[in-house]
């Protein structure tokens, strides 16, 4: 994993981990167009955050970490334009495509966190922001979510 | 099964498959999975669920990456420059020696050098048991019981202070005397931020004192912002940014004291706060 001193130009190391981050963004917006709005903004203020970062532990960490913040801030900034629509959420603005995305939310960056990208139970939901106990939980209602959508498929193409 | 509420079986089950399961828990799970068919399916389904979802994962990052993404990233502007916030200031050593001042010196250093050599030379070295057995000095900074102390208590609700915010004057005289620093109650309102109280607590050994704001956001944001501030000036320190454990720290010294804000590390504003903390503090 990249671990790069303080020094390093961040925006290099951005771009080397652009698909990693998309995809974690895509776990949490569900569809291409938020994703790519959401790792503009975090990366954006990833660089404007630089000299914060001191090179200690995973930058992954850190960036994740950003873009989870970022998303939920957007969120609340949603939920502030539009109390009503964030109660009712359209069920159009999810364009869910593969079995991972159309996991219910909050289910897909849990296993891509753990299973994909390797963190620890702690690490993962230190970045997500919730208790281990619910990371736990997420992670087990992935697995067996993505499992019985794949033996429907089977048995729909049965 | 409902997916979305997992029975205990299967979060066991899920843990179990990630190497989580203690030595213990681990025995029994193995036992389970040789006795119990029904387990031994559940367990294949989880290991069948996190490999569907390891391929689909993996596909994804197949996807191109938007070309205008790559090309924001690289044309991105630098960090804006840092916030100048107020430095101690330095000594002014006028050292001009004259010549006659500097073969003085020269004379009185050979002087004392000779007389400690002649010392040492007349008198058998004893090595001294405790300079050997000397610990180390630790490696361990005040800046780190600070973020300590900011983790314990950030996520408190009904302890975040020890003084609640209406005690202003209690504030004041019990955090002026025991950290002998003067100071006043910033209204960082502006900054979206409420007085909450304050703390006083020890940080590489000296008395520390804190003042405590909260975000004041609709949706009840829990972001905990701390102005720290102590009389000493720990050794090596300096006006600094940076992030440890998560947490954001903004450090600057005065003639008078040395303050710091501390914040969670997603905070971009906090060289903001700091700055407008140093000209209202």
């Amino acid at each position: 994993m990249n671990q790069p001193s303080p020094t390093t130009d961040i925006r290099r190391d951005l771009v080397a981990l652009l698909p990693r981050l998309r995809r974690f963004a895509l776990t949490l917006a569900g569809n291409g167009g938020e994703a790519d709005e959401l790792v503009r903004e975090a990366t954006a203020r990833a660089i404007q955050k630089s000299h914060h970062w001191r090179g200690e532990g995973r930058i992954e960490n850190w960036l994740f970490s950003l873009i989870r913040t970022t998303w939920t801030d957007e969120l609340k900034k949603r939920r502030r334009n539009d109390r009503e629509a964030a109660l009712q959420p359209d069920p159009d603005s999810r364009r869910a495509s593969g079995p991972v995305l159309s996991l219910p939310e909050g289910l897909a960056s849990a296993i891509l966190l753990t299973d994909i990208e390797g963190f620890t139970y702690t690490e993962a939901a230190a970045i997500l922001g919730i208790t281990t106990e619910l990371l736990s939980t997420r992670l087990c209602a992935a697995r067996l979510s993505l499992v019985a959508a794949g033996s429907e498929t089977s048995e729909r193409r049965a | 099964m409902n997916a979305l509420q997992p029975s205990p079986l299967e979060l066991r089950l899920s843990a179990y498959i990630d190497g989580q399961a203690n030595d213990e828990e681990r025995h029994d799970i193995e036992e389970l999975l040789v006795n119990d068919p029904q387990a031994r399916s559940l367990h294949d389904a989880l290991k069948r669920g996190a490999d569907i979802g390891r391929h689909a994962l993996d596909d994804m990052l197949k996807e191109p990456v938007p070309l205008d993404l790559v090309r924001a990233i690289k044309n991105a502007p630098l960090p804006r420059k840092a916030v100048r916030l107020p430095q101690a200031p330095r000594p002014n050593f006028a050292f001009k020696p004259s010549a006659p001042q500097f073969f003085g010196v020269c004379l009185a250093l050979f002087l004392i050098g000779g007389g400690v050599g002649y010392m040492v030379g007349t008198h058998a070295i004893v090595p001294d048991p405790l300079r050997i057995s000397a610990p180390s000095a630790s490696n361990r900074d005040w800046l780190d019981d600070i973020v300590a102390h900011y983790r314990l208590y950030s996520r408190q609700t009904n302890h975040l202070t020890e003084i609640p915010a209406e005690q202003t004057a209690d504030i004041l005289e019990w955090l002026t005397t025991n950290t002998g620093v003067s100071f006043r109650i910033p209204d960082l309102s502006a900054s979206g931020l409420t007085f909450q109280g304050a703390r006083l607590f020890a940080a590489g050994g000296v008395p520390v004192g804190q003042l405590v704001y909260r975000r004041t956001d609709a949706d009840g944001d829990p972001d905990v912002i701390a102005i720290t501030f102590t009389k000493t000036r720990p050794e090596g320190n300096r006006s600094v940014e940076e992030i440890r454990n998560d947490t954001g720290l903004v450090t600057w010294v005065s003639p008078l004291a040395t303050y710091m804000i501390v914040g969670p590390s997603s905070a971009a504003d906090l060289d903001d706060i700091a700055a407008k903390v140093a000209g209202l503090i």
